[in-house]
């Protein structure tokens, strides 16, 4: 009995909260008593539980029960809101502080200021209105708050509101043709996407990347995804030790990347073709390359040394090791600008770390040749580079064996490609072949110059010394000349 | 030795009749006075002027005049040419002290009013010589085009070109188009090496002959103060000739000593869709006019500055070749301070408005 009436006294006291919300709102108590299906939905809107009522995106007089005069034009009844009078309505509450504190909200009152700039701000293909207005993402009638699992913009529900639009093909190519409509689809196999699934609503969604109502296009400098900023967009979370906790992950890739030579040139120099982190990861389908798909990705920009280092001997001794390819020499955030030190067997080398002289010796001796032919090179291109700045100071006219220097310095940077192949008779033929041959043409070419300059001088020195006995003896032939007269 | 010469001497005799060259040179003097030592610079003027014509057909041996081998031809001159470089660095220099040479050449006559009657011709002609100088520096100039010379070469010719009425068709004349291109290397490399050369040769044969035949000017205090047997002279030959050569080997030790410490550089190639090159000036002898025209206000009265200066230089340069004819007072033997002052204005213009020009 006392459950009964417990039950009772629940039911009575929720009508009554309704009662007491909806007598004002006779639009609401005409519409709901045909059971429609805007006052069905309007019962869980937020609005409605703040007492809003009808009248206030649809204007008219929501306290009388005559329709004429509930809907009477000149009381500002507008009925059905059409284009951007829909987010016009919205914003005359959501653009004004005052309002939403009355209301006891303390949500942002720029959103329509973000959304006109943004690219969904711009006028739809019947150019009469904007592409998206407020109820394209937050629904009509039955809004709720963000953090409420039915919003159609809650974590979990946002990408499937984002694809409504974004994995239409036939609406997309409208405004964007070249825009994918597979990213769902990509987002569902990343862990972003997987873990979202599974009810993480900790994990990046559309909006964490991209923003929310401010979404710019991906060049504009100012997006969260031009390239130059997603380093800091990824960042916001994976750089947050303790959002990141429970990912068991690590959090410093941000900061290895912005000093690596990748993020010096994309952050710094505002390199763009340099990578960002989904150059590697991917964007959508974000997920760490695996241990042999590693070559392939660095290989999109290394294509060169990616094919070399498939068809060399290393490739099979990786793969059956496990060893990350590209990753396992450079690195991956942080991976620096590679120096001579990186091939051989000294201190600080990679090779030595495999290759010693008890283990794998043939490759121990190999790389010890690679890198005393590299490290002549190098030392023959700065010799050849001294002797020219030293010819060129003395003013001699050097452009051409300056130009040849070019050559010595590309002979290097193909012998640091072609070292993937680890292949010892194609590294000799760069190094000794091009750039030794090369650099020893370009210092004997400086020596001459300054040889030359220094046979000058005292050329000089020489004719100076004829030109002036010749016009000392003409002097005192005059002089002898003249007294005899 | 000495019979040979006599024989070849005896040979040309017979057929020319030297005898009566050598009687006149036997009998011509050149007066001693405290200006004699001016006389000297016409000569140094001759000496250099002949270094740039043996040191241009040597660099014209390799020289291509185009837009896409003239910087390089003169880079192979510069480092695959046996002296290539020497030869080239003469050929800088000797033009830029050749200028001075006139220069200075010009100002003595000018003081000492050599050119007063009979000698309005002798004048005339090395006034226009002088001018022609100026054109070879500003035709050679653009030869190697490296971008200092391209820019300059635009610059120069754009002054040109603000000249009322004449201006814009000369601009394009020497241009050989609206723009300076090829057609401009081409054309001012015929007259570098062609026209100017050709008038030049012709104005300095009269100017060699006049003087011959006239003798060297005597000053006027010289010439009407000092009775006939009181006037110091030398003879011209062998004396004042072998002096000249003295000097003229000095000038040329000063101009292996310049051409081996500081050779012609060649910069960088021009390249027309570059900018111009910061602080852009013209060689030394044109930077009295270029900074005086800088001084300009946009708009005197009705026209604009720059044609107002130009149109006065213009006006200067016509009162100073047409000088013979305007100063009666010299001609007449008579003291005219009023030359001594417009020359002293104009050295101390020049001088000033260069250094002006060059620390600015």
């Amino acid at each position: 009995m006392k459950k009964l009436t417990m039950i009772f006294f629940i039911g009575f006291i929720f009508l009554a909260a309704n009662y007491i919300q909806a007598a004002g709102d006779e639009c609401f108590n005409c519409h709901d008593a045909q059971g429609d299906n805007p006052s069905e939905l309007f019962k869980n809107d937020i609005h409605h539980k703040k007492g809003i009522p009808c009248s206030g995106c649809h204007g008219g007089n929501s306290k009388s029960d005559d329709m004429d005069a509930a809907m009477n034009k000149d009381a500002g009844f507008i009925g059905v809101p059409k284009g951007n009078q829909i987010s016009e309505r919205c914003i005359i509450c959501h653009s004004n502080p005052e309002t939403m504190k009355e209301y006891g909200a303390d949500i942002p009152t720029n959103q329509m200021e973000l959304l006109s700039k943004s690219v969904h701000g711009r006028l739809s293909i019947n150019g009469k209105e904007r592409i998206v207005q407020c109820i394209t993402c937050h629904n009509a009638h039955g809004i709720v708050e963000v953090t409420n699992p039915v919003s159609p913009v809650y974590p979990l529900n946002l990408p499937k509101t984002c694809a409504k639009c974004h994995s239409n093909a036939v609406y997309m190519r409208n405004y964007n043709p070249a825009l994918a409509v597979d990213q769902l689809d990509k987002y569902r196999t990343s862990i972003h996407g997987i873990k979202n699934a599974k009810g993480d609503i900790k994990v990046a969604e559309c909006a964490n990347c991209h923003g929310s109502h401010g979404i710019l296009p991906v060049k504009d400098a100012n997006s969260s995804v031009y390239v130059v900023n997603i380093p800091q967009t990824c960042a916001k979370c994976h750089s947050n030790k303790s959002y990141m906790k429970e990912y068991n992950i690590p959090t410093n890739q941000y900061e290895e990347f912005s000093k690596s030579v990748h993020g010096i040139d994309l952050l710094e120099k505002h390199d763009l073709s340099a990578p960002a982190c989904n150059s590697c990861h991917g964007n959508h389908g974000a997920v760490p390359p695996g241990v042999e798909s590693i070559s392939e990705v660095c290989g999109t920009c290394h294509a060169l040394n990616a094919e070399l280092f498939s068809a060399s001997p290393h490739k099979k001794a990786f793969d059956e090791h496990h060893y990350p390819e590209c990753e396992t020499c450079h690195g991956n955030h942080g991976i620096a600008v590679p120096t001579n030190q990186l091939l051989g067997v000294s201190k600080g080398s990679i090779c030595g770390k495999c290759h010693t002289p008890n283990e794998n010796v043939d490759g121990y001796k190999v790389a010890k040749h690679m890198r005393l032919l590299i490290d002549s090179l190098s030392y023959s291109e700065d010799f050849a580079d001294s002797l020219i700045n030293n010819a060129e100071q003395k003013g001699m006219e050097i452009s051409e064996a300056k130009f040849k220097l070019r050559d010595v310095n590309q002979a290097k940077l193909e012998a640091r490609t072609i070292v993937h192949a680890f292949n010892e008779e194609k590294f000799d033929s760069i190094v000794v072949k091009k750039g030794l041959a090369t650099s020893n043409i370009v210092i004997s070419e400086a020596q001459n110059a300054i040889h030359e300059y220094y046979f000058r001088r005292v050329g000089l020195g020489i004719s100076v010394l004829i030109i002036s006995f010749l016009a000392f003896v003409l002097y005192l032939y005059i002089k002898r000349m003249e007294r005899g007269k | 030795m000495k019979n040979f010469f006599n024989k070849v001497y005896f040979w040309f005799d017979d057929r020319v009749h030297l005898e009566s060259l050598v009687e006149f040179m036997g009998k011509k003097y050149v007066p001693i006075h405290r200006h004699s030592m001016w006389y000297y610079f016409g000569g140094v003027s001759l000496f250099l002027f002949i270094i740039q014509v043996v040191t241009g057909i040597l660099l014209l041996f390799y020289y291509k005049a185009s837009t896409d081998l003239a910087f390089e031809s003169v880079q192979f001159i510069m480092s695959k040419v046996q002296f290539g470089w020497l030869i080239r660095s003469i050929h800088a220099w000797a033009a830029n002290l050749f200028i001075f040479s006139v220069f200075i050449h010009m100002f003595s006559v000018f003081f000492e009013k050599a050119y007063r009657k009979p000698r309005e011709v002798t004048w005339i002609t090395g006034a226009l010589m002088f001018f022609l100088a100026l054109g070879f520096g500003f035709s050679g100039y653009l030869l190697p085009w490296n971008q200092l010379s391209f820019f300059a070469t635009k610059v120069g010719s754009d002054i040109v070109g603000a000249i009322p009425l004449i201006g814009e068709p000369v601009k394009i004349f020497m241009r050989g188009g609206n723009d300076v291109t090829g057609a401009t290397l081409s054309r001012l490399f015929g007259f570098h090496v062609a026209l100017f050369p050709g008038i030049f040769t012709f104005l300095l044969i009269i100017h060699l002959v006049l003087v011959q035949r006239q003798g060297m000017s005597e000053p006027l205090e010289f010439e009407t103060k000092k009775p006939v047997a009181e006037k110091k002279k030398m003879p011209f030959f062998p004396n004042f000739m072998l002096r000249d050569l003295l000097l003229w080997l000095i000038v040329l030790n000063v101009l292996a000593i310049l051409a081996v410490f500081f050779p012609a550089h060649l910069g960088i190639k021009a390249d027309p869709f570059s900018s111009a090159p910061a602080g852009i000036k013209p060689e030394w002898y044109f930077l009295f006019m270029f900074q005086t025209l800088k001084y300009f206000p946009a708009h005197i009265v009705f026209m604009e500055g720059e044609v107002l200066g130009i149109l006065l230089f213009g006006l200067a340069g016509l009162l100073w070749l047409l000088v013979p004819f305007w100063d009666i007072k010299s001609s007449k033997g008579k003291q005219n301070r009023l030359i001594n002052y417009i020359g002293i204005f104009a050295v101390i213009f020049i001088i000033v408005l260069t250094i002006l020009g060059w620390t600015s």
